[in-house]
């Protein structure tokens, strides 16, 4: 039989507030932010601090939302794709931080690394200006608009890094990092 | 003109616009799933309101607590459009709102202002008592 107690403290250890791993969809990203929000509330967090988590959190589960490349078709027309992914809020050193994962496609890889890496290359303002010139651009072809919610993610943290994984002939395996 | 009134969910906020009284209002939160298909209808009735030149002053009270960058995206597009209406001879005031902790709100309010060139935009603190 599985050992969740295990499971359960080795998470804890972690500062781990809490860890979500599935298909995601809008409701999941408006239930667990409020959750997050008022476990923030709870514990004092300046609301500085706690918006910034917020905003983090939500820009990277939007990100899954938009991009992940494991998806499911919707059975019913009027839905929407499942997209897969995981987003893990969690707390260490007196930092909070926003652990996300998904795949994305071998294409979108390089578009990705060339965006996190100008970015985490980036001062505060530069980021800002960058942010204010891709704000006043339309979407790229491919974009949903984002592009802009990794400079967002960029602006709040003060740490930001990635990783990625290659999983199969088709995708990647892509985690960033965000630390308040 | 029939006046644009949507309400505010746990992700989007709500939406106020008023033709008689030229007070257009967007209150709440804003990260909907998609930030252009919410804000279409808001788009389209901007633009019937504004077909129309009219010297009374139109006033804007935007009081977000939190929006996300695809929203961010949004406004500044809705304050173009606001740019150009006062371009064209409605004077438009801008009242951005926000509560006297929320730096993050004051922050982007100051960086809307700055990319607005001429219609007034006018930074509002308030507190819990007012609100």
């Amino acid at each position: 039989m599985w050992d969740a107690y295990t499971f359960y403290r080795n998470m804890q250890e972690d500062g781990i507030i809490f860890s979500f791993t599935g298909p995601t969809s809008q409701s999941v990203v408006e239930g667990i932010g409020e959750v997050l929000r008022r476990k923030m509330a709870l514990e004092e967090t300046k609301m500085s601090v706690s918006l910034k988590v917020f905003s983090i959190f939500v820009e990277q589960m939007q990100n899954v939302l938009n991009y992940s490349a494991e998806k499911e078709p919707p059975k019913v027309e009027d839905d929407n794709e499942l997209h897969y992914g995981m987003v893990t809020v969690g707390k260490k050193d007196g930092h909070f931080y926003i652990l996300s994962g998904n795949y994305i496609t071998k294409q979108d890889t390089e578009r990705f690394c060339f965006l996190l890496d100008r970015v985490i290359a980036m001062d505060k303002d530069q980021l800002k200006a960058y942010y204010l010139e891709q704000r006043r651009k339309g979407p790229d072809a491919s974009s949903k608009g984002a592009g802009l919610g990794l400079i967002e993610t960029a602006r709040k943290a003060t740490r930001l890094e990635y990783f990625i994984a290659d999983a199969d002939e088709e995708r990647n395996f892509i985690t960033i990092n965000a630390v308040i | 003109m029939e006046n644009l009134i949507i309400k505010a969910t746990k992700s989007s906020p709500s939406i106020c616009l008023d033709a008689q009284s030229r007070i257009l209002e967007i209150t709440g939160e804003s990260y909907p799933e998609n930030a252009a298909n919410f804000y279409a209808p808001v788009f389209a009735w901007i633009d019937r309101f504004f077909a129309q030149t009219n010297n009374t002053p139109v006033t804007v009270n935007i009081t977000l607590h939190y929006f996300n960058s695809s929203s961010s995206k949004v406004l500044m597009d809705i304050f173009d459009r606001l740019e150009k209406a006062h371009a064209d001879g409605t004077p438009i005031i801008v009242n951005w709102r926000y509560h006297e902790e929320n730096d993050t709100a004051v922050e982007c309010g100051e960086e809307f202002k700055e990319e607005i060139e001429c219609i007034a935009f006018n930074m509002v603190e308030f507190n819990d008592e007012d609100s």
